[in-house]
């Protein structure tokens, strides 16, 4: 049943909790698929948050018997192309195409993603005990990194230095963890 | 400046791009390295992948802080947050705020304990799972009140509302009972055993499994005892008739249940005392007529596709059409009725069952297990392809489902599948060994869409160095095509793929297709959109639902 039917009997507010509802579910993978784009994590979830307003106001026009978060996705990479176009280096990072071909391809990478990022966990349990708590700081609490930095003991640029170089090792440990995989496609 | 793969500055570069920090001058050459370098690319989306978990997945951190604990307690100088609720207190007060700021402008919801129960919440998974109470199962000149809401021939139907304008439609709810409308009715589905109805007629013909069947009317609530009715619901009354077996009623108010036998009926009106009257079928004949008009309406469509593909197969471009029509039980062969069927000879079936397909009077054929196939030779080089089938999904059993696969690598050939996660795939093989190129749609493949005929095609067009997918007439996604023609056939299989002298230890290798085909084209040129349209329009199972506005 579509939200226009169930508004003509006046039931707006169960419009508004079945879009909550199914947004909520798809939120983190509408946000993976933007922050493929745009990788920062306050940016993205702005962005995020746009595609929210977007996806609501078109509500009516969704289909319930076509599965929400592709759909969604849609409006998300319409979100970010607009974002981008306003931010010259992100347009320079994404031009030619390249928005719409990491969008597809990490599509179709998707079961290998998969595969390889179920292993995320293990790895980030293997983390000596400094790198997990910056790693935790700065992704779980949102910690700035300024902050992240003075508690380390550390200047700002060795911080991200830090980040980056633990998510490498996470990145090593994921591959290392994930068994060669058959011939594609 | 200018970035290479694998290197420091690369990795530094990404760095960059996930903490917000990229300089233009990086971006520019990051962007130009993604484009040109395939690896580069693809390595690039797993970092981004784990940086986007990272900062998505809280449960990542909660499930190692939980770890730590058990396996190692006394490690290190236990941190406070070491014992950490499931959402950090200062994360759940940042989106709390941020969403209300981003959904106050249309969605009038104050945060009242939504983002409690919602949010980024442990243990959510995704699985498969389906609302549906009831599905659609025959229509005869259906016209929806919105076209939008207009159900899908076979469609699983949740609770809600069914607008029936004019025409008739039959319901089968998934207790058993099945319930025949016709328009002007509105019918809200509750349950698998309930329905309402608060204007129209109706027929519900409720088998013993299903005894118990209710059906709500503003004037009375009807339960079933294992029988056959009709209701009329007007604006002030309803009248309810019994042709079989026995229902109790009650009328709206809190009068008290009466039953009602074969041949009874009773009538309901706002203002007045319910009187009893003799049941009249006679008043429902349109109703009960649904069987035979369906089938009317079948055989016509069957009818009209058949003198469709005749002049189909007039085009010189279509080299193979298989139209499992009239085939015998015991035929190991499928016919190409194409003109062309001079050079591309009939297909050799290996197992498959011929089953019932689009109508009740054409056959399609079923594949289910894994020696399962279809095999036939084009030969020839195309510059353009465009291939289409009518297929119904029993389920995505493997990683690839074949859908038609050229067999082995071999170059300028293309495999067409189904992803196990609903992605139309079409895979090009490049002319140096192990390049290839896999064109995926987004996921378009549902549950939903299960059990149902569903029209498919791809057109590979390498004159305009496209790619483009279509499910039931409609483009569902479309790629720049980077290898170039000629494209060949040659030995190849439908529902199946013959890996030809790859390791066969290899479980993606095994690639049969879980369902019925009862249509295949393959044309030597690449189709534009509204010629798809057309194919799907020519072979659909029913007319569109039409809508009355």
């Amino acid at each position: 049943m579509l939200p226009d039917s169930t508004r003509h009997f006046g039931d707006q507010n169960t419009a508004q909790q079945r879009f909550l509802s199914l947004f909520l579910r798809s939120e983190r993978e509408i946000f993976r698929y933007v922050a493929a784009l745009v990788p920062n994590v306050a940016d993205a979830e702005d962005i995020v948050q746009q595609t929210a307003l977007a996806l609501w106001e078109r509500f009516a026009a969704y289909d319930p018997s076509q599965p929400f978060t592709p759909w969604a996705c849609r409006f998300a990479l319409n979100k970010a192309r607009q974002w981008i176009e306003r931010r010259q280096r992100w347009q320079a990072l994404l031009e030619g195409g390249l928005a719409e071909e990491l969008a597809l391809r990490r599509e179709e990478l998707r079961p290998e993603l998969d595969a390889r990022l179920k292993h995320l966990e293990g790895c980030l349990n293997k983390l000596p005990e400094e790198q997990r708590s910056l790693v935790e700081g700065y992704y779980y609490h949102r910690d700035g990194i300024e902050k992240l930095a003075e508690s380390s003991g550390r200047t700002v640029a060795a911080t991200y230095k830090t980040l980056q170089r633990v998510r490498q090792a996470l990145q090593l440990c994921i591959e290392n963890a994930t068994k060669p995989e058959g011939v594609a496609p | 400046m200018k970035i290479t793969f694998p290197s420091r500055e690369f990795d530094e570069v990404v760095a960059a791009v996930c903490h917000g920090s990229v300089s233009d001058e990086q971006a520019r050459a990051l962007n130009e390295l993604l484009r040109s370098d395939l690896a580069a690319r693809d390595d690039y989306i797993l970092r981004l992948e784990i940086h986007s978990r990272l900062a998505s997945e809280p449960d990542l951190f909660v499930a190692v802080n939980q770890a730590t604990d058990a396996s190692s307690p006394g490690r290190g100088t236990p941190l406070p947050q070491n014992v950490l609720p499931l959402q950090s207190p200062r994360r759940v007060r940042v989106r709390q705020l941020s969403w209300a700021l981003a959904l106050a402008a249309c969605v009038a919801l104050l945060a009242t304990g939504w983002w409690g129960l919602h949010g980024w919440r442990r243990g959510e998974r995704k699985g498969a799972t389906s609302k549906a109470v009831a599905m659609l199962n025959r229509v005869v000149d259906a016209e929806w009140e919105s076209r939008q809401a207009a159900p899908r021939l076979g469609a699983p139907l949740e609770p809600g509302w069914l607008r029936l304008k004019s025409g008739l439609a039959q319901v089968v709810f998934y207790s058993g009972a099945r319930v025949v409308i016709e328009g002007p009715t509105d019918l809200q589905l509750i349950s698998p055993s309930e329905t309402s109805c608060r204007g129209g007629r109706l027929t519900a013909e409720v088998p013993p499994q299903a005894k118990g069947f209710r059906v709500g009317t503003p004037q009375m609530s009807v339960t079933d005892l294992g029988t056959a009715f009709g209701i009329e619901v007007g604006a002030q009354r309803t009248e309810l008739h019994v042709f079989k077996g026995s229902v109790e009623f009650q009328p709206e108010g809190g009068a008290t249940k009466q039953n009602l036998q074969e041949g009874a009926g009773a009538i309901t009106e706002s203002s007045r005392a319910t009187w009893l009257i003799t049941a009249r079928p006679e008043a429902f004949a349109s109703l009960f007529d649904l069987r035979a008009k369906s089938t009317a309406a079948e055989a016509l469509r069957y009818d009209q596709w058949r003198a469709a593909g005749r002049k189909l197969n007039q085009d010189p471009s279509l080299l193979i059409h298989f139209n499992f029509d009239q085939a015998e039980p015991s035929n190991w062969r499928l016919h190409n009725a194409s003109l062309r069927n001079d050079v591309v000879p009939d297909a050799t079936i290996v197992g498959c069952q011929w089953i019932e397909g689009r109508w009740p009077d054409k056959q399609a054929l079923e594949f289910g297990s894994v020696s399962d196939r279809a095999r036939l030779t084009v030969p020839g080089e195309f510059e353009s392809l465009t291939v289409a089938a009518w297929i119904r999904v029993q389920g995505l059993d493997r990683q690839f489902n074949s859908l038609f696969m050229c067999d082995g690598f071999e170059a300028g050939t293309i495999h067409w599948l189904i992803r196990k996660d609903g992605v139309l795939g079409l895979t090009v093989v490049g002319p140096a060994s192990g390049k290839h190129q896999i064109v995926a749609s987004t996921p378009v493949l549902t549950l939903d869409q299960f059990g149902m005929w569903l029209h498919l095609a791809v057109v590979l067009d390498g004159n305009a160095k496209l790619v483009v997918h279509y499910v039931n007439g409609q483009p569902v996604g479309e790629k720049p095509l980077r290898i170039s023609p000629p494209f060949r056939v040659g030995a190849a299989e439908l529902g199946n793929w013959n890996a030809s002298g790859f390791p066969d230890n290899d479980p993606t290798l095994i690639r049969n297709f879980s369902g019925a085909m009862d249509e295949f084209c393959l044309f030597s040129r690449a189709l534009n959109a509204g010629e798809i349209r057309a194919l799907y329009s020519a072979g659909k199972p029913q007319p569109e639902p039409v809508a009355a506005r």
